[in-house]
């Protein structure tokens, strides 16, 4: 693995699913505008914004059953989207589900980055054997699928929001680890570092000094991937059934129990649907447009 | 090249150990108790403590790692506890609906992705490859389930014309099985095709600005020959990668699909057995997808190998 | 054998939307003629010579005409144009490494060439291409047609693209920069298989780079470009012993030599002040006016090239050889 691996293509390339040459090309012609970032950044904070509104205010309880109001449909007054099966208004539950979604993904990415960054770091400085065991191991752990580990582990230690949160961000640290240790190594073969060596100055104070701040975009950017990556595998755990169940609310929850009440013919398994991808294609779009502005060379000095 | 194909597969082995070492203990530190779970809650912890020394699984850890370890060389990856059934039976069961699911996926995947990302890259910046690019951006926000979910709708529900779900065996009817996985290929590979083509669209654009594509051109391949033998061969590179990464990615939308069409593959029987606390039978059928993966991955760097003579003499 | 020149570039202009790269360059190039093209980078040279090839990135359009071997190369097919690239015209680019595909033995890279252009057999390409190595000095030629350009030094390399561009005898080579990537020691074998190259086919040469010394010793004609135009041009002993244009004579004076050195012992080596304008923010009129000790407010309106055994696009140049007289 140790070959392609160093190509250094990661389950969050993927996700971001790599920086577009021609885009970034674009962006760097005088006065135009990098049109993906602006659509990403408006799209991420009205997501931001909703999932910031749903704690003060939603139309309704999303947990109230009523009976007398299942199936409303679309613009029903009092409930603009609609109620499910149980009478529950849906804009309630999607306003919540996007919290989870930015509580759960939000945080399994920073555990992941945090994790990443110290076993990332450490990696790109230490001696050889520390190097290639620790990439090893994320090359171990890598061949895992995120999926298949999460499942396992929310299904025995129990689901829910805390448990999805831990299995995501095992599953994502390996990936920010091998981020982390290409920036660092790019940044430690500079010049400037070699001097602060000659200085005398210690491993830490290097990194924290010179490194750290050096691949703090590259860091953003990989947070905003995964931020997204973490959204969809969220949805498809609750999906499952393993990931948050009621009274927390997650997208991929609700297109569950859209499809068990009702039957696939619910149009209720579209709202959920049509959540996640604006979610995730906004991440998505600000996470490609900050790569391109913040580091446009990323690509070409990692290949 | 015989010294990185010796450096990779002793890594293989290496790997091999140590993720089962690491499932094995997941599973059974965090794993729950199959006997209490066999016999109910009014269970005396007598009876439990009797039935795990009958299962074998009041032996120490180690022993019982050994043991499953051992199995699995000679062949034998275990036995249900609850109804005695080897879980290579089970698999057997299992394997005919999740690896045509799968590797029809992966299949459809590559087959739409590799054109289509190719000639995104050749129209970059024309209105066709910039909706190509859009609609590949949008692909990859959909998640697989949803898909899943649209799919089974529209041509289930509202078309009536393949079933929405359920699984007929092979034996019993082989157009009944393959009518049953079309949706699911059909998602799953979509799914993946969005992310592929991607790929595939900024490795072949990145190839083509390289300098050798340059040359090619300045010793008088017209575009489309510079494209095809130097191109593709070089943008191949970044993309079998791709591919050996993509596998993980691939279970894990096998897992989702697989509940959402009902069908009744290897995950169902993961999550299944979970739930009953079949250790045994979970950790072997999670072994055997990571080595799967690791198998997958293990060829994309041999093939890497082949493909790039820098890596055969640099390793 | 008719004057007709091997290249006639007649007012090219090479552009991306509203950026000028290049403003209006005419370049004649006759049979078996040796033309430098000089200039710091950033003043248009490389985009020249790829217009002329017809491989500007895609997003750069051109406009005049690059008249070679009786056709207007603007006008023609991308495949018509590739039956001449590396036939009757072809290229040699700056770093070697890059410009060799990686995952191609350079002997096939080069009977690839011939094959594409000749009726020649895979033995007879073959027979070829270790002829070229061979005239290459390159050691143990058979083997290396084996190798990868990754197990080549750079030398080697430059070498190998060499071979490649003279494989099919073509009547006008262009070289960008070819020795720029290498080491010195390098340089000069290189510069003298080059040389040795274009001499025995009889091909035309046009040689791109930012060293007067490599024009002094392989041209016999010399264009300076500054800014997206061609300021001076003339035969090289002329142009480079009596520069006309400001900015030729402020580019040889910076130009470190053994004399300056010890005549002027701790002197500094003159430069040229301030820097090469970008191509967002180019001066009206004459390019270099903004960095010329000369410049008048007749320098607003762009000069044309004028004169006689040289020609410079000044308002006050120096005064011409001829004129003043040898001394």
């Amino acid at each position: 693995m140790s070959t392609a691996a160093d190509g250094m293509i990661t389950a969050g390339e993927l996700a971001g699913r790599g920086p577009d040459p021609a885009g970034a090309r674009r962006g760097r012609r005088r006065g135009q505008v990098n049109t993906g970032l602006v659509v990403g950044l408006v799209m991420t904070v009205t997501f931001l914004a909703i999932a910031a509104l749903s704690l003060v205010w939603t139309p309704a309880d999303p947990n109230a059953v009523a009976p007398a109001d299942r199936l409303l449909p679309f613009g029903s007054p009092g409930h603009l989207i609609g109620t499910d099966a149980l009478g529950r208004d849906i804009a309630s539950a999607l306003m919540i589900g996007a919290r989870t979604s930015i509580v759960v993904a939000a945080g399994a990415a920073l555990l992941g980055l945090v994790l990443g960054t110290v076993a990332g770091l450490t990696a790109a400085s230490a001696r050889p054997f520390v190097d290639e065991t620790v990439m090893r191991g994320a090359d171990i752990l890598l061949s895992i699928p995120g999926v298949v580990f999460a499942l396992v582990l929310a299904a025995t230690v129990g689901a829910g929001v805390g448990s999805t949160v831990f299995a995501l961000s095992v599953f994502f640290t390996p990936s920010f680890t091998r981020v982390v240790r290409a920036a660092a190594l790019r940044v430690l073969g500079e010049d400037y570092v070699a001097a602060a060596q000659l200085y005398g100055r210690n491993r830490l104070f290097i990194l924290a000094r010179h490194v750290l701040p050096n691949i703090f975009s590259v860091l953003i950017v990989q947070f905003t991937l995964y931020f997204a990556v973490g959204i969809l595998t969220e949805a498809g755990l609750s999906y499952l059934g393993v990931g948050v169940n009621r009274p927390d609310i997650s997208w991929g929850m609700l297109l569950k129990e859209a499809q068990e009440t009702v039957g696939v013919a619910s149009p209720l398994a579209i709202w959920p649907g049509l959540a996640i991808v604006f979610a995730v294609l906004g991440l998505n779009l600000l996470g490609d447009g900050l790569r391109d502005v913040l580091d446009p060379r990323l690509r070409k000095r990692a290949s | 090249m015989l010294v990185f194909l010796a450096r990779r597969f002793t890594f293989f082995v290496l790997a091999l150990i140590a993720s089962s070492i690491l499932i094995f203990s997941l599973i059974r530190i965090a794993g729950g108790n199959v006997a209490a779970v066999m016999l109910g809650k009014a269970a005396r912890p007598e009876a439990i403590d009797e039935l795990m020394a009958e299962l074998g699984l009041d032996r120490p850890l180690p022993v019982q790692y050994l043991d499953w370890v051992g199995g699995m060389l000679r062949g034998d990856l275990g036995t249900s506890f609850r109804t005695g059934e080897s879980v290579t039976a089970l698999l057997v069961d299992r394997l005919p609906v999740s690896v045509p699911l799968a590797l029809g996926g992966m299949a459809l995947a590559l087959l739409v992705a590799l054109p289509i990302g190719t000639y995104a890259a050749t129209k970059a910046g024309s209105p066709i490859g910039t909706f190509v690019a859009m609609a590949s951006q949008v692909g990859i926000a959909v998640p697989v389930f949803w898909a899943g979910v649209l799919l089974s709708l529209f041509f289930g529900v509202r078309l009536g014309w393949l079933p929405t779900g359920g699984w007929t065996p092979w034996s019993t009817s082989v157009s009944g099985a393959v009518q049953s996985l079309i949706l699911p290929v059909t998602a799953l590979g979509m799914v993946m095709a969005a992310t592929l083509s991607r790929y595939t669209r900024t490795s072949v654009l990145d190839v083509m600005n390289e300098d050798y594509v340059r040359t090619a051109r300045a010793s008088g391949m017209t575009r489309g020959g510079a494209l095809m033998r130097v191109g593709l061969r070089n943008a191949s590179l970044p993309l079998v990668t791709v591919v050996g990464l993509l596998a993980a990615e691939l279970i894990g939308g096998t897992v989702i699909i697989e509940e959402v069409f009902s069908l009744p593959g290897l995950a169902r029987m993961i999550l299944s057995s979970v739930s009953a606390r079949e250790v045994i039978v979970v950790q072997s059928a999670v072994m055997v997808i990571v080595a799967f993966v690791m198998v997958v991955n293990l060829i994309v760097d041999v093939l890497y190998g082949v493909l790039d003579p820098r890596v055969r003499v640099a390793r | 054998m008719t004057d007709q020149p091997v290249l006639d570039v007649r007012g090219l202009v090479v552009r991306r939307d509203d950026l000028v790269a290049v403003r209006g360059v005419d370049i004649q190039v006759r049979a078996g003629q040796r033309v430098g093209l000089v200039g710091e980078s950033g003043a248009g040279k490389s985009l020249t010579a790829l217009a002329v090839m017809g491989l500007l990135q895609l997003g750069w359009t051109t406009e005049g005409q690059v008249l070679h071997d009786g056709v207007d190369l603007t006008r023609i097919s991308d495949r018509a144009f590739s039956s001449r690239r590396g036939r009757t015209l072809s290229m040699i680019f700056q770093d070697p490494l890059s410009a060799l595909n990686p995952t191609q033995r350079v002997g096939a890279q080069i009977t690839g060439v011939v094959r594409r252009h000749t009726e020649a057999s895979r033995d007879d390409a073959r027979a070829q291409a270790l002829e070229l190595f061979t005239q290459m000095h390159l050691p143990r030629p058979e083997q290396m047609l084996r190798a990868y350009p990754h197990e080549l030094s750079g030398g080697q390399r430059q070498r190998v693209m060499i071979a490649m561009a003279m494989a099919c005898y073509p009547q006008l080579i262009i070289a960008d920069e070819p020795t720029t990537a290498l080491d010195v020691t390098v340089q000069k074998q290189v510069l003298r298989l080059l040389d040795a190259a274009v001499q025995d086919r009889g091909s035309a040469l046009l040689l791109i780079t930012h060293d007067l010394s490599v024009i002094a010793a392989m041209c016999d004609h010399v264009l300076v470009m500054y800014g997206g135009r061609v300021v001076e041009e003339g035969p090289v002993r002329e142009v480079l012993r009596s520069p006309r244009h400001p900015y030729t004579k402020g580019l040889l004076e910076s130009q470190p030599t053994l004399d300056n050195i010890e005549l002027e012992g701790t002197a500094r080596l003159p430069s040229i002040r301030g820097n090469v304008p970008s191509l967002h923010d180019m001066p009206t009129g004459c390019a270099f006016r903004t960095r010329c000790d000369r410049a008048t407010a007749q320098c607003e309106v762009v000069p044309v090239l004028e004169g006689d055994a040289s020609r410079a696009a000044c308002w006050h140049p120096e005064p011409a050889l001829s004129q003043a007289g040898r001394s």
